[in-house]
């Protein structure tokens, strides 16, 4: 899908804090994970709202079931304000793996901690597209990160692409962002439904391939839970 | 029949509330419930349900036009927090985890009102003056725009006030669209 989009939509090219981030997940292995302060590579998502974590922890499941150890973490839904720090979802801790995908709800949390990829959820509607370029352009107004899309709930491929056209085009026209296009989840795919399990798990899946393929995570510290670079 | 208008004297905060409730409708649209009349926050904010099952804060106080504003920010901060539990508790929004809108009620606009509303998508800021209409007390309210705020407000207020803004609030607040941007996102 990537190298469909037009080449303004495509992914930044790699920068020098890119560069010494993947320098630093090789040393990580060597040194600091010796030194009990693991480097974990975060896959961070911005959820509309708790309804939308299933997104996050069946991802999680399905990069761990592909190889890649990984947990669901929920952060920024503590009614205390300052919390800082990812909370761990499930038997799993953020700690103990080498993956993990991030589940933020506040664009406070994201700016604060200057993640550089973020991926929007977005509702496939007027409104879902108008709010989630609100949030872009929230993120661009301050130095922004990488920004991936996900459209959430279009009927098929193709409304899913007029979405993401829409938005992108904006995102482009009007705040000079590239948008990355990760895929999206067609409407009748909801959590819970046995029978659209195996149809959910294949639409999660390609998602999954396309954030690891085109590097789109962060190496953080698990110990303090900050950015490892 | 006759009617006979005139000013009345500036009413207290409960007095306000009640005008408030009863005036739902001109606040936040037909179609509304009321959810708290009082919040046990600070300022003592009412939270209503609008006809799009939004939350929507209205924070107000019958002197301090800051205090309405600082209250509502930090109110609608804690009711983002707490979205997923007002949502069980408050049938009339259906789980729908809508966001929250602010409304906020003073005598007069609060100075910097140009920069805040700049920076919140979802806010509203009116004055109101207690008016008795042959006997009867009712609220005039006023609702002002960006237009209105970027004529009477200094600028020099505009900036001091944004500044002390709480960081976090306004880290979250949607940033408005220009006009480009609405009519871009008016259709696909």
């Amino acid at each position: 899908m990537v190298s469909q989009l037009n080449p303004a939509w495509q992914r930044k090219s790699a920068s020098s804090s890119r560069l010494a981030e993947i320098s630093a997940r090789f040393l990580g292995e060597t040194q600091e994970s010796k030194q009990g302060n693991d480097l974990c590579q975060a896959i961070p998502f911005f959820l509309d709202g708790p309804e939308q974590r299933w997104i996050t922890d069946e991802l999680a499941r399905i990069l761990t079931e592909r190889g890649h150890p990984c947990s669901a973490c929920h952060w920024g839904d503590s009614n205390d304000p300052e919390s800082s720090s990812p909370t761990a979802h499930g038997d799993t801790a953020c700690a103990t793996d080498a993956w993990c995908v991030l589940a933020v709800s506040s664009p406070d949390k994201l700016l604060r901690q200057d993640i550089d990829h973020v991926v929007l959820l977005v509702q496939a509607d007027l409104d879902g597209v108008r709010i989630a370029y609100q949030r872009i352009k929230l993120l661009a107004q301050h130095g922004g990160p990488d920004i991936g899309i996900v459209l959430v709930g279009p009927r098929d491929q193709h409304a899913a692409w007029r979405y993401f056209r829409k938005l992108a085009v904006g995102a482009l026209r009007y705040l000079d962002v590239p948008l990355l296009n990760l895929g999206f989840l067609p409407e009748q795919i909801a959590p819970g439904e046995d029978a659209e399990a195996s149809h959910r798990h294949n639409f999660l899946a390609r998602i999954g391939e396309r954030l690891l393929h085109s590097g789109f995570y962060s190496t953080i510290t698990t110990g303090a839970a900050q950015r490892g670079t | 029949m006759k009617l006979k208008i005139e000013t009345a004297q500036n009413c207290d905060r409960e007095q306000l509330r009640k005008l408030l409730l009863e005036a739902s409708e001109q606040l936040v649209g037909g179609g509304n419930h009321v959810l708290e009349a009082r919040l046990r926050w600070e300022g003592q904010p009412i939270l209503l349900a609008d006809a799009d099952l939004h939350p929507v804060l209205v924070s107000f106080d019958p002197d301090s036009s800051e205090a309405a504003l600082v209250n509502g920010l930090q109110g609608v901060e804690r009711l983002r927090s707490a979205l997923p539990w007002i949502n069980q508790v408050y049938d009339p929004l259906q789980q729908r985890q809508q966001s929250a809108r602010l409304v906020v009620v003073a005598p007069e606009f609060p100075p910097g009102a140009e920069a805040v509303l700049h920076s919140c998508a979802d806010l509203n800021l009116l004055r109101y003056r207690v008016l008795s209409v042959n006997g009867e007390s009712g609220l005039w309210l006023e609702r002002l725009s960006g237009v209105a705020a970027a004529r009477s407000t200094p600028k020099a207020a505009t900036q001091v006030d944004a500044e002390r803004l709480p960081e976090q609030a306004s880290n979250d607040i949607l940033p408005a669209l220009s006009e480009a941007e609405n009519a871009y996102f008016q259709q696909l």
